[in-house]
Order: structure tokens, then C-alpha cells, then sequence
């Protein structure tokens, strides 16, 4: 019996969904196979989201609470990681990939000397290690991989795993952590710019996603209503945070997130593979666009050939009267 | 201040591609530099133009990446190694991070700087895997860079905020093209590239250890992406069709 460890990433005060998504499948991955699920959380309030945890199956949590973890910081992150490495010895040690990990992986890895495959859509034992596909090439393209080790890292893309609660009584195991300020290699001035109360991107049910041909004020106006109307979360292509008109912590595409929402609706978005690979995952998308030719109508489930200036009022006017 | 960029020949992810069985086949005409990589060396002369220093590109590769390497000198970079491969090997990001460690061992610098993930795998690892592998304070995602006091200041897009690091050096940072433009190398700038010094390293000479240069991960194939079907294209009154859309994300798709 071997142990499959998930990492419970926590942002702005609350778990990643990502995050449970992954432990649901370890758990049943673990289940399935006669191993154990088990999971950690690193964070300043980590005992506080350890009964959340629990509904998933597990049946050990670990927990490391510290100061030092309030904002993200490799050089504690990877001592905490490897901590809790040498602790649960885990046979697959999986992440949601946000930014936090890819921050940590790859050095994670070199320090554990395990196997490691990032960014996958779907993970599975095999013999003697994982298989798992991999998005490349701009998303256009699935590659199978396998990954054999001791110790095998995985992250995962959100959307990739529903989420699924199987309640058990875990043993909660707080792990002793101090971390001294000498231990920094680097120093972090400031945080500049966290959303706060905005809906997270790669969690947003509805995201209405503004390109270049949104880049005015009065264009910039209508996104705001339309997200507003739908309680949806604003996304951008490039070209408008690269412009500076959207925050790049917007951005969505292959530089970007990669998000999987119910509703996608892109306007003024012509569609470039970059920006593709981060939403094809949408289960629902709507693309405005005044070029009949224009490839994002290649996914779309419903196309709107058509000015945006023009159609944005009477779209919102609509959906306000369906939302009553 | 001296800076190392490491950079790669990917694939162009806009060429045609083709998979043929379980095997893809890369319009090989097409190998460009990774764009993460452009604009690390593009930051990197940006920086060492306004504060003095030097820009080194090292690539490991096979012959024909040479390209590559001219396309960073021409952009203005003084010097390249290229680490020389047959580039039929089964490689991962935990093979080049050997690789590029081994190089590092014994050479001085400020600053290494990577692509925060090339750009045909999406992998992002070799970055941070050679930081830990050279016990490197380090920082991943940089949108923005300076120098200050001698130390690198980071901006680093999280998954909310950006956060803005110090780095004494020497340090390493990985690269996003949200960055800057990388420059188009000038007519002077790709004459000069043929003069500057281009040093080749045979793999064998680093004495990486057998066990890293063995890759722990593989892949066993390529599939075709399932795509998704396009669906209903809406063209007419924008009054009529917006509304009628509308409808049907509500009595339709269900997602209102
Ligand atoms: C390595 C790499 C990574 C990248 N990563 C990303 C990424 O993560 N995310 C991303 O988005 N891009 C990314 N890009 C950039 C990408 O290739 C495109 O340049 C970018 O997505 C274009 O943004 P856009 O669609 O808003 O602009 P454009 O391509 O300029 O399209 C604007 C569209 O708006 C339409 N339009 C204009 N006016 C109107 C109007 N009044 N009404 C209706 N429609 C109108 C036009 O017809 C056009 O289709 C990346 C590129 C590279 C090389
Ligand atoms: N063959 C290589 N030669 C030089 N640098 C490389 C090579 N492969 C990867 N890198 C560096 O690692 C980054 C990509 O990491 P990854 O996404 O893990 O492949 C690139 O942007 C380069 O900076």
C-alpha cells in the first residue's frame, strides 16, 4: 500500500477548487488501487480548511500552519513540501497547477530527484509509475506520457476532474515547521494588485473575455455590464493586457490561465491558437466578432457576426430581462 | 552585471502538423526560438545596455540549432555556447537542468536567466529544476525586471497579484513574453552575429552523470486534440440576433 499525496493550494482565504478536484481523483485513484489518499495543507490558517479536506476521502491530513506562508514564497514553500515529503514518503505527490506550483515544481523534483509531468488533463497508475496526457503545442495536440520513479510529481489543470466527496474520519497530523528569516534567499517587497474580492478565473462559472476589438472606454463599459449582468468573471487576450488596458493576471491563453467555465463569451477576440489552448475547456462558448472569418468561430457553439458597439446593448438588455 | 540566457529551438506551434500513427511530425523547416527565450534575452540586453555587462546564450542541441543561436546573437547577445547533442535523445526538462547544471559548476555570472516554459511542451520546469540544482535563489514568471543595487528585482505574476522579489546574485529567473517585444535583429545586428564567438561544447566533456542524463519521463505518442465542432453562426440585425442568442443560452445551452 502506498501513499498518493495532494496538495490543497489556498488563495485568498479559501481552497483552490482545483485542488479538491485532484484529491477527488487521487482518492478514487487510491481506492481503486488498495492505496491511501492523504493530503497537506501549507498555509498561515492551514488548521482552518483541514474539515473541508476531510470530505474528500482522505485519510491522513497534514498540516503545516505558519506566518511565513500568508503570501506565496518558493524558499519556505519547498522546505514545508519536502518536509512533508520526507513524512508521508508518498509514492504520487499531486498539485493543481496554479501559479504557486509552477513556482515549486520543477525544484521540488530536482530536490526529491523524483519524475515529474506538469500541467496534465488526466493522470492514471500504471505499473511502476503514472501515464498521463499532456496538452502541447499550443494545445492542439495530446501527448501520452508516463512518468516511472520512487516518487512521481503530477500537476494538473483545472476543470480536468469533477469534484467528489466521500467523507472519512482522517487522522489530522500537524507537522512542526520554523522557518528562519536568514533562510530566505530572496525577499518579497510587496504584492501588487491581488484581485481580493474578484471571482477567480480559473474557478469562474461565467467569464466574458474582452480582445482587441473591445479596447476602448466605451467598449471596456460594455464588458463591465455584461459580466455584471451574468455575475461572470472579466478575462482578457493579449492584446489588452500586453496594451496595459487589463490586468495581466487576466490574461487568458497559453502565457495565461487556462480556465474551464460553464459560459465563455469572447468578444473582440479573434482567436489565436495561444489564446485557444486556455479556453476550449468552456463547456458553452459565444464569440462576437464583426469578422465573419474570424478562426475563433472555428469553437464556438454560437457565433455573433457582428459589431460588438452594436450588439453588446441588445444582448445585455436581453439576458436582463432572462435573469428577471 | 553578467548574464547567462538559456535558450531553445522549439517547433513553431503555428506550422502545420501532422501525426502519423502515434508519431508527430514537426515541419522541421520551422524550428524557431522558443518566444519565452526571445524575450529573456531580450530583457537581458535591455538591462546590461542601461547597466553595463554582458549577455551570454548557451543552447543545448543538435547542428541545425545553430540558427538559433545566430537569431540571439544578431538580436545583440555577445557570446554563445552551444552545448552539442545529436538531438535524437529522449530528453526531458530534468535532463537539460542536468545538463545546464553541469555547465554552471564552474562558471560565474549574476544572472541566469531561462524561459518560463518552452513553448511546443508548455513544461515550465527546467527553470526552477536548475535554480535548486545550483542552489540558486530564484524567482519564475517574471513580467517585469530591474536592477537594483546589484540585486535583481522581480515582477512576478502569481495566480492573483503580482509580486515583486529581490534577488541578491548571483540569482536566476525564468521569463514570460509578457515581458517586452523581443527586437527584430537589424541587417547590422545578423552581419555581426557571424563574427561574434560561438563556443561548442561536446556533451561528453560536462560529465553529467549517466543516471540524470537517462530521462524519468517519456512519451508514448500523440493524438490529434479532439476538436470542438463549430457550431451556429448568427448573422443579420444585430437587435435580432443578439437577442435571439441570448434565448438560447437560456432555454438552450442552460447556462444562464
Ligand atoms: C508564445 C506566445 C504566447 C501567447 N500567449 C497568449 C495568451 O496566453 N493569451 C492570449 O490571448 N494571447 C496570447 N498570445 C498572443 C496571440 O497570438 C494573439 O496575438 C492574441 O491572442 C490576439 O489578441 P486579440 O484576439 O484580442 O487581438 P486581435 O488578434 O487583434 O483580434 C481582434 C479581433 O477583434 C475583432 N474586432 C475588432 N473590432 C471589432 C468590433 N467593433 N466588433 C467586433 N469585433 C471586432 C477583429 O475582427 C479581430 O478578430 C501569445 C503569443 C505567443 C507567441
Ligand atoms: N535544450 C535547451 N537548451 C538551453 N536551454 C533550455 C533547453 N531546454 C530548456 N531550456 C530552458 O528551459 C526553459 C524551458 O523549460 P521547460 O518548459 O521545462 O522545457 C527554456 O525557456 C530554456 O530557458
Amino acid at each position: 500500500m502506498s501513499t498518493i499525496l495532494t496538495h490543497i493550494a489556498i488563495s485568498d482565504g479559501k481552497i483552490k477548487r482545483s485542488s479538491l478536484e485532484v484529491l477527488s481523483h487521487c482518492t478514487q485513484l487510491a481506492n481503486d488501487n488498495g492505496h491511501q489518499s492523504e493530503a497537506v495543507i501549507i498555509d498561515a490558517n492551514a488548521s482552518q480548511y483541514v474539515d473541508d479536506v476531510k470530505k474528500y476521502g482522505v485519510s491522513k491530513v497534514y498540516v503545516i500552519e505558519d506566518p511565513i506562508f500568508k503570501n506565496h514564497i518558493n524558499t519556505p514553500l519547498l522546505k514545508a513540501l519536502t518536509t512533508v515529503m520526507e513524512q508521508a514518503d508518498p509514492y504520487i505527490f499531486a498539485f493543481a497547477s496554479t501559479e504557486g506550483t509552477k513556482d515549486i515544481l520543477g525544484a521540488l523534483a530536482a530536490n526529491q530527484d523524483a519524475a515529474v509531468l506538469s500541467d496534465v488533463s488526466e493522470f492514471n497508475l500504471i505499473d511502476g509509475g503514472i501515464s498521463a496526457k499532456r496538452p502541447v503545442m499550443a494545445a492542439k495536440i495530446l501527448s501520452s506520457n508516463e512518468a516511472k520513479a520512487d516518487k512521481i510529481l503530477v500537476s494538473v489543470r483545472s476543470g480536468s476532474y469533477e469534484l467528489a466527496e466521500n467523507e472519512t474520519d482522517g487522522e489530522v497530523v500537524n507537522i512542526d515547521f520554523s522557518f528562519n528569516e536568514s533562510e530566505l534567499k530572496a525577499t518579497l517587497r510587496e504584492v501588487i494588485g491581488a484581485s481580493g474580492d474578484k471571482i477567480d478565473l480559473s474557478e469562474a462559472e461565467a467569464i466574458v473575455a474582452a480582445g482587441r476589438g473591445a479596447k476602448d472606454e466605451e467598449g471596456q463599459k460594455l464588458i463591465n455590464e455584461l459580466a455584471e449582468t451574468l455575475g461572470a468573471a472579466i478575462g482578457a487576450s493579449r492584446a489588452l493586457t500586453e496594451a496595459g488596458i487589463m490586468d495581466p493576471s487576466l490574461q487568458i491563453g497559453q502565457t495565461g490561465k487556462v480556465v474551464s467555465p460553464q459560459l465563455y463569451i469572447a468578444v473582440g477576440i479573434s482567436g489565436a491558437i495561444q489564446h485557444v489552448a486556455g479556453m476550449t475547456n468552456s463547456k458553452v462558448i459565444v464569440a462576437i466578432n464583426k469578422d465573419p472569418d474570424a478562426p475563433i468561430f472555428d469553437v464556438a457553439d454560437y457565433g455573433i457576426v457582428g459589431d460588438l458597439y452594436k450588439v453588446l446593448p441588445p444582448f445585455i438588455e436581453e439576458l436582463k430581462k432572462i435573469k428577471g | 552585471m553578467k548574464f547567462y540566457v538559456c535558450i531553445k529551438q522549439v517547433p513553431d506551434v503555428n506550422a502545420p502538423i501532422q501525426i502519423k500513427g502515434e508519431e508527430l511530425i514537426q515541419d522541421t523547416n520551422r524550428m524557431i526560438l522558443n518566444a519565452y527565450d526571445a524575450s529573456a534575452v531580450e530583457e537581458a540586453l535591455v538591462l546590461t545596455e542601461k547597466h553595463g555587462g554582458e549577455v551570454e546564450v548557451v543552447l543545448i542541441g543538435p547542428d541545425k540549432a545553430k540558427e538559433t543561436i545566430r537569431k540571439a546573437l544578431a538580436m545583440g547577445a555577445q557570446k554563445a555556447t552551444h552545448i552539442q547533442t545529436s538531438g535524437d535523445e529522449n530528453y526531458d526538462s530534468s535532463t537539460y537542468a542536468s545538463i545546464l547544471a553541469s555547465f554552471f559548476k564552474d562558471k560565474e555570472y549574476d544572472v541566469i536567466s531561462c524561459g518560463k516554459q518552452s513553448q511546443d511542451t508548455d513544461a515550465g520546469l527546467t527553470g526552477s529544476m536548475l535554480a535548486e540544482l545550483l542552489n540558486l535563489p530564484y524567482a519564475t514568471n517574471a513580467v517585469g525586471l530591474e536592477i537594483e543595487d546589484n540585486q535583481l528585482v522581480v515582477k512576478r505574476q502569481g495566480d492573483t497579484g503580482q509580486e515583486m522579489i529581490a534577488l541578491p546574485s548571483p540569482c536566476l529567473v525564468t521569463c514570460s513574453n509578457d515581458m517586452n517585444e523581443p527586437r527584430i535583429p537589424s541587417l547590422k545586428g545578423i552581419m555581426q552575429s557571424k563574427r561574434k564567438p560561438m563556443e561548442a561544447v561536446e556533451l561528453s566533456s560536462l560529465d553529467v552523470e549517466e543516471d540524470n542524463l537517462a530521462a524519468k519521463t517519456t512519451v508514448t505518442g500523440y493524438q490529434e486534440k479532439p476538436e470542438r465542432e463549430a457550431g451556429k453562426k448568427f448573422e443579420g440585425e444585430p437587435d435580432d440576433i443578439a437577442a435571439e442568442v441570448a434565448q438560447l443560452l437560456d432555454t438552450e445551452a442552460n447556462v444562464i
